[in-house]
């Protein structure tokens, strides 16, 4: 018996040995070829075709010979590409808008005045906010902007969203909710360059008119559109964390003589938190992002509003410096529109990851390892 | 035998009082939703109701509602109605009345009476403050009741006596925008019917955690409603304004749909289309779905069959979430300065693939996770207990069981992608053309490295999302512009919200096959 | 009163009807050869819950048929059978819980101290503060443990002990830690966790947690207890410690518990009911009886172990 199973043992081993060794020589040349796929590509080096060719080939033999350790192969090589992709739109926004941030330094984000804390000065300021021809570039109007119409649009998406997300999953009898969720969800899909053009084409002259603006186009325009636009979000995945609080927490409390209403407010909203105010920063995530609604409905002018406080004046948020003045920048000027971009792209991430690490944390407290 | 019992088990209600509170409840509705028609003028002081202006004649409602709703907290008071209030509203209740004294009072001694900063403030925080203390102090049924009830009368006087007018304007100081008497009259009007049917809903079911549970309701419903009115009410909007010019010479026998199979001609006499549009968003579509979804769909089998949880996969996770939380205008910026110089040095449709793809990548790769994830461990074991290698495991047995939920990931994905704008902007660009282009037909081989061309790829296409921006920015040339982009909008409408529609209802059906 | 209107036209009707099956039942004739035994079950004072003529339907299900039974006060009422005999569902009649479950259809009356719990204008809040319920799986709230115990109470406005009251001296504090106090230890929980009263209730162990949640229920000081199932997702030693916290809470309380555990409604509770297959009530009686002298075979069959 032991004679046996060793034997079977050996001749296994043998076999596998073999294989590996085939294996491991087609990885090897596959792996070379992606590269210098990888490396020519990013040379722009029109002989690219040659290595991609060879590894195509060698997958291609792969898989007719040894399909389980290919796919396997693929597969890493596919989740690999994933953090690549991001790694390559990190370095490259980066790049381009290196020259601009040499240029400007810390003055990317002065004022016409410079900012003085205890006579020290912080930040130098520019001469003017916004200069293509004197290569001056200061972000504070965008960031202005596009902090204004996020708040009003997280004021806006934020109540209402939980308020209807409370409604649909808790409060609507089963019939209205079977029909409503999937509405909302296809909702969500309205593309944001079809608020964007409502907004241009109807909203626009209706605030014009009836609220007597000096202009076309505002912020506070702009962030209720995308309050409006990001609704559908929160709503449909706050619903979703509040359905997934178990029910036998929501029976406890009304076996307790609770109303419905003080359930929800004290056990099942707070036992959901962790998902809905995913919700909300997913909802604000969107609104940061949002470009086609922004670039469409305001006027551009890249300065503050003045006074600081008037959301019906106009100004610029990040995302639409960048739609509404790529087609006629180049050298430093679409450097400097880069930086938008980083900028844009660092506050989405930290967004991101703190949603997250609120998800994690709710879940480990919920989950009752303290 | 006697219980230790505060309230009783059975409550007889007084029909009076119920009577009243439902009466004050719908009066509110009604002046609700027509002051919201009010707000967006589709009803005006114009309108005329009984031969009484539409304002005044709800601003006499109101009126009503405040005095009912008062005598509904005294009667409490005194004992007529038969009510079980608590101690007190609440501190929440306090505060937001107290924040709704002093925003009224320091708007009232601001700017219409001309105090300065510190006279306004210290009138604000007086009102604010008596109010947050006198709510606070008051039993449930006077200090939910009053406030309303006392703000709906002072609204309702203010409108009837001709204070608050249509004529009325205020321009408040910093901001450039003119509050009118057509704005402010149905703003007051709803704001102040919604907190006094609020207490009147309250005093309906007699105060206490019953009362305030109607009354939370009633906001969260009229709340959902409101939503759901004011999304659907676009939809309807769009398609009245797109569906005219989108139909424009349609027949059906013999078939003939101008605007859905013509091009952009600019010549007066043919109708214009957006077929070269429609065509693009279909190739843009193909092509960021073969970049986008191997990838994504490999990466989610990684993920699921082989990886072990660690920090490679925690990795792989914030940079999934990162792509999928990476705003569309950066994916363009990406494209504009990584693919372009290498794809033919110009906006292109390959790149507008490409980054398209990249953008698919994330969003499938999460619902191709949640799919293959929900696949049940028993269909691998059950597998793997036969002697099935792994590979052929998730090959013949996991991939076909989470097929369904992988498919509608990439609906949903693509639905998502065909509305994008800011990317093509960037990589893509191309404008309003008369010819689709014609992918298939472009390919050649030649001699020279890369020894694969293809011109349709390499030009800029069409495509709907970027065709109706470009209605905005060029204006087109012909005065029927805006009728064209409203069509436009109808169509791309009707395009990516057919996507989600499909693909929302099979994850509804599959997910019910796997439940039942 | 809490739900829309729709329920409340059900309500009406089950009351309505309630009437009718009243007069038109005669509980249990016909299925047995001797349905007296249990409609016979005497004992002293006033029943403090009674049911008559009770079916339930789960859409065209038939959960309950026809149950007629006076629970008595201050005692362990067991509910035993087989699974799916439908002895929670009766249970969940008893305070309402019922009411939650889509398509769940009452037919029949259940008085609560004479007054039955089926009428329109019964306040359904005040019900289930007298008439407590703990649950199969241990449910506490992800709160701290003193949060959970005292739950109860803040919600129905006897302790305050928010801002507002604090600001205006009515600060209850100290009346809400001897409710915390109290109810903890007639849940024989007090000595295990007075020290960490603010730690989450959650980090407990399964059977501490449902002595909480037994500690959160006799919080809101109710008058009738329901119990579905409570031990069964607990280990034996978790298992003795409720059983005989049951048996001191029956000095107090009306305790009513289901359970499929035969040997513990022998121990614990002074009288049993048995339901069978297709929500049948088959016996009610004294515990020692039911189990020793059972009337009728089905009962018999059930309890050596034969079907079931």
């Amino acid at each position: 018996m032991t004679d046996l199973s060793s034997f079977d043992t050996r001749q296994r081993l043998r076999r596998l040995v073999e294989t590996d060794r085939e294996v491991a020589s087609l990885f090897a040349v596959a792996t070379v070829c992606l590269v210098a796929t990888f490396a020519l590509f990013l040379l722009n080096s029109t002989v690219t075709v040659v290595p991609l060719a060879g590894f195509l080939a060698a997958t291609g033999y792969g898989w007719y010979a040894h399909q389980a350790e290919t796919a396997r192969a693929l597969t890493f090589l596919a989740t690999v590409s994933t953090i690549l992709v991001l790694g390559l739109i990190t370095v490259y926004v980066f790049l381009e808008a290196l020259p601009v941030f040499q240029r400007m330094g810390i003055r990317l984000f002065g004022f016409t005045e410079p900012i003085e804390l205890f006579g020290v000065t912080l930040i130098p300021s520019v001469d003017s906010y916004w200069s293509t021809s004197q290569h001056t570039y200061s972000l504070i109007p965008m960031i202005w902007g596009t902090f204004v119409t996020t708040l009003l649009a997280t004021a806006i998406a934020a109540p209402l969203g939980i308020a209807a997300a409370l409604f649909l999953a808790e409060i609507a009898p089963p019939l209205v909710r079977e029909t409503v969720k999937p509405g909302v969800e296809i909702l969500a899909g309205i593309p944001s360059i079809v608020y964007g053009y409502l907004g241009f084409v109807v909203l626009n002259q209706f605030f014009y008119q009836n609220l007597e603006m000096a202009n076309l186009g505002s912020l506070f325009l702009v962030g209720l559109v995308i309050g409006l636009m990001a609704l559908p979000t929160v709503v449909s995945v706050a619903d979703d964390a509040l359905t997934s609080v178990p029910d036998a927490m929501r029976d406890g409390a009304i076996a307790m003589g609770l109303t419905e209403w003080q359930t929800m407010k004290s056990i099942t909203l707070p036992a959901a938190l962790s998902g809905v105010s995913a919700a909300v920063l997913l909802g604000i995530g969107r609104a940061v992002g949002e470009t086609m609604a922004a670039t469409v409905i305001l006027g551009h002018t890249q300065r503050l509003p003045d006074p600081l406080q008037d959301v019906f004046d106009n100004t610029e948020t990040l995302t639409s410096l960048i739609a509404s003045q790529y087609g006629n920048a180049d050298g430093l000027h679409m450097n400097a529109l880069f930086t938008a971009g980083v900028v844009l792209f660092v506050t989405v991430m930290i967004l991101s990851i703190a949603a997250r690490r609120i998800e994690l944390r709710m879940n480990r407290k919920l989950g009752g390892e303290l | 035998m006697s219980y230790p019992t505060d309230s009783a088990l059975v409550v007889d209600d007084t029909g009076t009082a119920e009577r009243l509170a439902s009466g004050v409840v719908g009066l509110g509705l009604v002046t609700f939703v027509f002051s919201l028609l009010g707000l967006t003028q589709i009803v005006t002081e114009e309108t005329a109701i009984l031969g009484v202006g539409l304002y005044d004649f709800l601003a006499v409602g109101l009126l009503l509602m405040g005095v009912a709703t008062v005598g509904l907290g005294v009667g409490s008071r005194v004992g007529v109605f038969n009510t079980t209030p608590d101690a007190t509203p609440g501190a929440v209740t306090a505060a937001l009345f107290g924040l709704g004294g002093f925003v009224v009072a320091g708007l009232l001694a601001s700017q219409l009476l001309g105090f300065g900063t510190l006279g306004w403030l210290a009138v604000a925080s007086l009102i604010g403050g008596v109010t947050f203390v006198g709510v606070a102090l008051a039993p449930e049924d006077i200090g939910s009741t009053l406030p309303p009830g006392l703000a709906a009368i002072v609204v309702g006087l203010l409108i009837v006596g001709g204070i608050l007018t249509p004529a009325f304007a205020w321009e408040p100081e910093g901001f450039s925008a003119t509050l009118t008497g057509s704005m402010a009259i149905p703003l007051a009007l709803s704001v102040t019917s919604l907190v006094t049917m609020w207490a009147g809903a309250k005093a309906y079911e007699g105060y206490g955690s019953t009362g305030r549970q109607t009354a939370a309701y009633l906001l969260v419903g009229i709340n959902a409603v409101a939503i759901i009115a004011v999304l659907v009410g676009l939809l309807l909007f769009i398609a009245s304004k797109g569906v005219g010019p989108a139909f424009q010479g349609f027949s059906l026998v013999p078939f003939e749909w101008p605007f859905v199979t013509n091009g952009y001609s600019f010549r007066p006499e043919v109708i214009n289309g957006v077929f070269p549009a429609i065509v693009g968003t279909i190739w843009l579509v193909i092509g960021a779905v073969i970049t986008g979804v191997p990838i994504a769909v490999a990466a989610a089998v990684f993920l699921t069959e082989y990886a072990e949880q660690g920090r490679f996969v925690g990795a792989v996770e914030i940079a999934t979430n990162g792509l999928w939380s990476t705003p569309s205008v950066v994916y363009g910026l990406f494209g504009y300065a990584f693919l372009v110089p290498r794809l033919g040095g110009s906006t292109s449709l390959l790149t507008g693939m490409l980054v398209l793809g990249f953008m698919l990548l994330p969003l499938c790769l999460i619902t191709s996770r949640e799919a293959i994830k929900a696949v049940p461990d028993e269909y691998r074991d059950a597998s793997a207990a036969l002697g099935v290698s792994q590979w052929e495991t998730i090959k013949s047995v996991v991939l076909p069981a989470a097929m369904p939920g992988i498919l509608t990931g990439v609906i949903l994905g693509v639905g998502r992608i065909a509305g994008e704008t800011a990317p093509i902007l960037l990589v893509m660009a191309g404008g309003l053309r008369d010819d689709a282009p014609n992918v298939l037909g472009s390919f050649e081989f030649t001699s020279a490295p890369p020894f694969v061309a293809n011109d349709a790829l390499l030009q800029s296409a069409p495509a709907l999302p970027y065709q109706l921006y470009a209605t905005i920015t060029a204006g087109v040339s012909a005065e029927n512009a805006t009728e064209f982009g409203w069509a436009t909008a109808f169509i791309l409408l009707l395009v990516v919200l057919s996507f989600y529609a499909i693909g929302i209802f099979s994850r509804l059906y599959f997910r019910r096959r796997l439940n039942s | 009163m809490t739900e829309t209107t729709t329920q409340d036209t059900d309500r009406s009707e089950t009351a309505g009807a309630s009437s009718d099956s009243q007069t038109r039942s005669q509980p249990g004739a016909g299925t047995e050869s001797t349905p007296e035994t249990w409609t016979d079950y005497e004992f002293e004072g006033e029943p403090k819950m009674a049911v008559s003529g009770l079916d339930v339907y789960y859409g065209d299900d038939q959960a309950l048929d026809d149950i007629s039974i006076e629970i008595p006060e201050k005692s362990v009422t067991a509910l035993i059978g087989p699974s799916g005999c439908g002895k929670s569902t009766f249970l969940r009649c008893l305070n309402r819980m019922n009411d939650r479950i889509r398509g769940a259809n009452v037919d029949g009356t259940v008085t609560f101290e004479g007054k039955n719990i089926y009428q329109e204008a019964l306040d359904l809040v005040e019900l289930r503060k007298r008439v407590g319920m703990v649950f199969q799986a241990p449910n506490p709230f992800p709160k701290s443990i003193r949060d959970n115990v005292a739950y109860g109470p803040r919600k129905h406005g006897k302790v305050r002990t928010d801002f507002l009251a604090k600001l205006t001296g009515r600060d209850d504090s100290e009346r809400e830690d001897e409710i915390v106090e109290r109810s903890l230890k007639q849940a024989a929980l007090w000595d295990e966790v007075k020290d960490r009263l603010d730690d989450n209730a959650l980090g407990l162990s399964g059977g501490q947690q449902q002595r909480l949640c037994i500690a959160r229920c006799l919080a809101v000081d109710p008058e009738v207890i329901l119990m579905d199932e409570p031990a069964s997702a607990l280990d034996p030693i978790a298992t003795a410690k409720i059983e005989d916290l049951i048996e001191d809470l029956a000095e107090d309380y009306t305790v009513v518990i289901v359970t499929h555990n035969m040997q513990q409604a022998a121990r614990i509770s002074d009288q049993t009911a048995v339901f069978l297959t297709g929500g049948e009530l088959v016996e009610y009686g004294d515990t020692d009886q039911v189990f020793e002298d059972p009337q009728s075979q089905r009962v018999e069959d059930y309890i050596t172990g034969k079907f079931g």
